[in-house]
């Protein structure tokens, strides 16, 4: 488990960011979590036949992977209020994602200490697919 | 490839802001832990519901973003199309997630959805259709919203 992070102790500009790789299986066994049974996701033929290079991971995929991110990062105290991503680019398969996020505001409101990040995942020559932004609720010390 | 459209269609202003469906989702503890080992969740918490219990959870809880899965129907899902769409192609815009309450396996939810908005716009696809909408699910057993998703879909 994660230790705590404290909204007293986070900057803004400071970064967080986790690595998954992407391998075929793994959007299988989304598409069994999600019910996105597309072909794109898992047919070689079907997604070639569809002017597509490769199968392509599933952009919910990648914003539920940024939903981890902040999971992990606010530990058990901390609440994320929202976040969203849109899908501009297309990640193929066997490539290593990185999801990351970075504090763009710190601030109070309505008792409620909070941080905004802007979030996003990047493929591993820096290539940016799927920007966006979070709000998390952090624990005071 | 479909016609080019000059402007909406008037089923299309008609289907703004309209209910366009309400589904029923089970939060299986199958479903919740198949869901944390897609998106690559390591913590206990999210699979072992005595793990969930030591840390204060009254039940397994779903990791954000899941919401369940709905109740499949071999005879289709009973929900009629807003509106003609021309655009046979489609694609997810982007996805938000508002979580309010927390979710636990054996939770029902109901979703009501609408579209909030619909827009022509040319895009490297050619001309596209991106629709928005907003989802809001509510438990079951005690009537509670426990979250908000939006949407938004690209038909081309």
């Amino acid at each position: 488990m994660a230790e705590q992070v404290y909204w007293d102790d986070v900057s803004e500009g400071q970064e967080i960011a986790l690595t998954e790789p992407m391998e075929s299986q793994r959007l299988v066994i989304w598409a069994a979590a999600s019910g996105d049974f597309y072909q794109i996701h898992y047919d070689d033929n079907f997604a070639k036949n569809n002017n597509l290079p490769d199968i392509i991971v599933h952009g919910a995929l990648k914003g539920m992977l940024v939903g981890r991110l902040l999971d992990e990062w606010k530990g058990e105290q901390g609440k994320i209020k929202q976040w969203g991503v849109s899908y501009r680019g297309m990640d193929p398969v066997r490539e290593e994602l990185t999801i990351w996020g970075k504090v763009t505001k710190k601030y109070e409101n309505a008792g409620e200490t909070l941080v905004d990040l802007d979030v996003g995942v990047a493929q591993p020559n820096g290539t940016q697919t799927t920007p966006g932004t979070a709000t998390v609720a952090l624990p005071r010390r | 490839m479909a016609e080019q459209l000059d402007d909406l269609t008037d089923d299309m202003k008609a289907a703004v802001g309209q209910e366009t469906g309400r589904t029923t989702y089970e939060v299986t503890t199958q479903g919740s832990r198949t869901f944390a080992r897609a998106v690559g969740y390591t913590d206990d918490k999210y699979y072992d519901e005595a793990a969930a219990r030591a840390l204060g959870y009254t039940g397994l809880p779903a990791a954000p973003g899941f919401l369940g899965m709905p109740v499949f129907n071999p005879q289709g899902d009973g929900r009629d199309e807003a509106f003609k769409n021309p655009f046979e192609r489609r694609l997810n815009g982007g996805t938000e997630v508002e979580p309010i309450e927390q979710v636990y396996s054996g939770d029902i939810l109901e979703a009501v959805s609408r579209i909030t908005s619909l827009e022509l716009a040319a895009g490297r696809l050619g001309q596209m259709l991106i629709q928005s909408s907003e989802s809001v699910y509510t438990r079951q057993s005690d009537d509670t919203i426990v979250a908000k998703t939006r949407g938004t879909g690209i038909s081309y």
